[in-house]
């Protein structure tokens, strides 16, 4: 029925869109880089409540989907259905260290500083706010005790933890800023899908993340590394506009995402109103909890007082309460 | 002198039970007739003439309750023999006790009484005795009420059964604790499981009385997993609580709290599917109202029913909670013809299901609410909404959606059945017994049915699309003929079905089918 609707239409399916950029998953950012730099057409939709789930993002061309969680993940799947950006490049000598280093360390480094080691409210705002608060919560404890499961954190080797996984990001930036140098893209100054990786890893750290954030100081500290990223910022996601269209007949799927679509207003790594935004939101929520609660306990008093009040009369009607099958004999 | 008016029924020797009581109420009579004409004061005599005595007072009584109201005023209750349920949990029971104003009202509030102490399941015999009130106070008596509560505390249960809804078969298995904290509160913890397709594990606490409060409090904690992977390509898992706020012959409200998670393990579901894979608070309230005036649920001969389903979901603070309604109608009409026990059943049932809020017009209603026809039961049995039609497959009716399509592999053409938000069945079953003398003692009769069905999507702007002639034209279409075995537990119709109509993704076939159902 909907499957005519939907041939040969591109969709990328991702988390929802926050701190000013189409989305705010590392993921589903690296996904959206890679179609962009690919000069790939395609259509962006958001799924919502599923902030566990691996297969996420995901890109439908027709009734075929190419999932997150399927052989190499959705880049390599994308290659097929893109173009390869990475012909030629991965052949280099440089090229495998490098993925390794994006996709381990700093991969490490950004899930460790969403969950564990900053404010949870950026964790929050990208996979949990369209969640209801009960909900929200007992996921991201869940996630934040497999990070700290997957890393071996205990309560006593926290700190000596904490300072490897930053000192190997740290690594990885010197390393990364002196590959790039000056140029635009990472390898033979054109765009290949680790430049897809870093970027998106980027963009979440400068963006997502409080100024106190160590991964975002550190980050900081390379020129070169911010120049690029603001650069090709600017030619994704900012030139674009609000980038692709977002089909009001998908957007459906998005419901009740509190941000709506993309943001280009900021093209500062300023993330303070954007937060004060959401911690208004959060209060509000919280209030809104508040009442819902009050408002609970009064009905249930209220029902209480009622139905004692009745019984008090003694007005059993024995119709309702006795043995009596339901049935004319 | 104490006199008991009624026994346990528990208790074996019926027979001897019954003729005992007989005497027992007689030598009841004969009290009350003594204190009442205050003759307390006893002449000896012979065994005999007092037996004659007694004879003609316990007479003369049973001709004055029969003739006129006998006046008596409840001066005491007294209750023996609970240790550990408290005394105001059986004073609860006991309420027209002590308002009866005649002999007669007496009798029957205590008859009330004991019918609902042993309701509460935790006593293993209850009895009520009479005795005269004070001397100084003619026409008054004192009410004992003698319980003995159960010595084993723990019960157990086992049962398979099937819904019409699912399309297998469950085994349930319950263990009872009884009474733990003197309330009449029955713990129950249950274990139902249908092969790979339905897991439910579930406990739960039943107190006929918390203080104040008119209706018996139902609560449960539940965790429960449906595999759709077959015909939808989702798995379903909730966990939550249930609370019963009304229950009543008529009458049941249902407040349900659950963490409802959908899941695809296979990663083949259909855009429709994907999309609402996720998680989601469901906190609804159910409200059924059910009327059934029909003379069997197995084989309606006549009568009448009519249930209606609402359910309300979203009710927290938030928008982001599943909200949604869905109504469902169903009624019925047995109506006899008077000759070999004929009878004509007619059933409508509709249903439909909208979600509600910001922006509703265009999103999805929640998969698991929308309605799926068809299913190996008889509609005859199924009371409650749109759920089945004769011939065809569980969930093979509806609209469907192309699979998720593999790159390197063929298209094998799958659908997902996604369900509908509007839903409309109508069945017509002539039933009649069988020429042959045995057949016809057994229950076993013959009969000839029609049914017919439909499904159809409103939600996401397709209600703007929606055109009432179409969705007539489109009606699903089965009769056929079959014999029906309604024995005391289910209905077993062996049917020949004929598909007169039917979609190109339906499934469901013309042929022989079995159907076990059991009233729902």
């Amino acid at each position: 029925m909907e499957a005519n609707e939907t041939t040969q239409r591109n969709t990328l399916v991702v988390r929802k869109p926050c701190f000013g950029l189409p989305t705010g998953c590392p993921q589903c950012l690296s996904a959206y880089i890679y179609l962009k730099l690919s000069q790939c057409s395609f259509h962006l939709d958001y799924h919502l409540n599923y902030p566990d789930s691996d297969q996420i993002p995901y890109f439908e061309a027709g009734d075929s989907v190419i999932y997150n969680n399927e052989k190499e993940g959705i880049i390599e799947c994308l290659k097929k259905d893109a173009g390869d950006l990475d012909v030629g490049l991965s052949s280099l000598s440089e090229w495998i260290p490098n993925k390794v280093m994006l996709t381990t360390w700093l991969a490490d480094a950004l899930e460790y500083e969403l969950w564990v080691g900053s404010d949870p409210s950026s964790a929050s705002s990208i996979y949990y706010s369209d969640l209801s608060w009960p909900l929200g919560k007992v996921l991201f404890w869940k996630k934040a005790n497999w990070v700290k499961l997957k890393h071996e954190i205990s309560k006593d080797n926290a700190e000596v933890k904490e300072e490897e996984i930053y000192g190997r990001a740290n690594s990885a930036y010197d390393a990364l800023s002196t590959l790039l140098g000056e140029d635009n893209y990472l390898f033979e100054n054109r765009p290949s899908s680790l430049d897809a990786i870093f970027l998106a890893h980027a963009l979440v750290v400068l963006q997502a993340f409080p100024e106190s954030s160590i991964l975002r100081t550190n980050f900081s500290k390379h020129a070169n590394l911010v120049r690029y990223v603001q650069q090709r910022k600017e030619e994704l996601i900012e030139a674009v506009g609000t980038s692709p269209s977002n089909d009001p007949y998908f957007g459906a799927g998005a419901s009740s995402s509190t941000s709506g679509g993309p943001s280009t207003s900021s093209s500062k790594f300023k993330r303070k109103p954007k937060k004060e935004q959401q911690t208004k939101e959060e209060k509000k929520y919280k209030r809104r909890a508040k009442y819902f609660v009050v408002a609970q306990v009064v009905a249930v008093v209220l029902f209480l007082s009622i139905m004692s009040g009745i019984s008090d009369d003694g007005e059993i009607e024995l119709d309702d309460g006795d043995l009596e099958y339901g049935y004319d004999d | 002198m104490d006199t008991t008016e009624k026994s346990s029924p528990s208790k074996p020797n019926n027979n001897d039970n019954e003729e005992q009581e007989e005497e027992e109420e007689d030598e009841e009579y004969e009290e009350i007739d003594e204190e009442e004409e205050e003759l307390n004061q006893q002449i000896p005599q012979s065994t005999e003439s007092k037996l004659r005595n007694q004879r003609f007072k316990v007479q003369t009584l049973s001709r004055r309750l029969s003739s006129e109201l006998v006046p008596i005023r409840v001066h005491d209750v007294i209750i023996n023999g609970n240790t550990k349920t408290k005394d105001w949990i059986i004073e609860a029971e006991l309420d027209g006790i002590e308002k009866a104003t005649t002999m007669q009202e007496l009798m029957q509030a205590c008859q009330i009484a004991i019918a609902k102490l042993q309701g509460l399941e935790i006593f293993d015999s209850c009895k009520v005795k009479l005795e005269a009130g004070p001397i100084e106070l003619p026409d008054t008596a004192n009410v004992i009420i003698d319980v003995v509560e159960t010595e084993n505390k723990l019960s157990g249960a086992f049962g398979v059964y099937t819904k019409p809804s699912t399309n297998t078969w469950t085994s349930e298995g319950t263990v009872k604790y009884k009474n733990v904290f003197g309330y009449g509160d029955l713990w129950d913890a249950s274990l139902a499981y249908g092969g790979n397709q339905a897991t439910e594990v579930s406990l739960g606490v039943y107190a006929p009385r918390v203080k104040g409060f008119l209706t018996p409090l139902l609560a449960r904690i539940f965790m429960s997993s449906q595999d759709w992977q077959d015909f939808s390509s989702y798995k379903e898992k909730l966990m939550g609580m249930s609370l019963d706020l009304i229950s009543t012959k008529h009458q049941d409200l249902v407040y349900t709290l659950g963490w409802r998670t959908l899941t695809d393990p296979s990663q083949m579901a259909s855009r429709s599917t994907r999309r609402q894979l996720g998680h989601g608070l469901l906190s609804s309230l159910k409200y059924t109202f059910k009327f059934d005036r029909r003379d069997s649920p197995f084989r309606p001969t006549k009568g009448y029913a009519f249930v209606s389903t609402t359910r309300l979901g979203g009710l927290t603070p938030d928008n982001r909670s599943l909200r949604f309604l869905r109504q469902e109608f169903d009624v019925r009409l047995a109506v006899p013809f008077g000759f070999y026990n004929t009878a004509l059943n007619l059933g409508i049932s509709a249903g439909v299901v909208f979600p509600w809020g910001k922006g509703f017009r265009t999103k999805p209603s929640p998969l698991p609410e929308r309605f799926n026809l068809g299913g190996e039961f008889s509609p005859v049995c199924t009371l409650g909404g749109p759920t089945t039609l004769w011939g065809f497959k569980t969930r093979g009716v509806g609209p469907t959606e192309p699979r998720r399509q593999r790159r390197d592999e063929e298209n094998d053409g799958t659908h997902d059945f996604i369900g509908g938000d509007l839903s409309v069945t109508a069945f017509a079953d002539l039933s009649f017994d069988l020429p042959i003398r045995w057949l016809r003692d057994q229950g076993i009769h013959a009969h000839i049915f029609a049914g017919s069905g439909n499904v159809a999507k409103l939600t996401q702007d397709e209600y703007k699309h929606f055109s009432p002639r179409k969705f007539l034209d489109s009606f699903r279409l089965s009769a056929g003929c079959g014999i029906v075995i309604p024995t005391r537990l289910f209905r077993l119709e062996a049917n020949y079905v004929h598909l007169l109509r039917r979609d190109e993704h339906d499934r469901g076939k013309t042929g022989f089918r079995f159907s076990f159902s059991a009233p729902f």
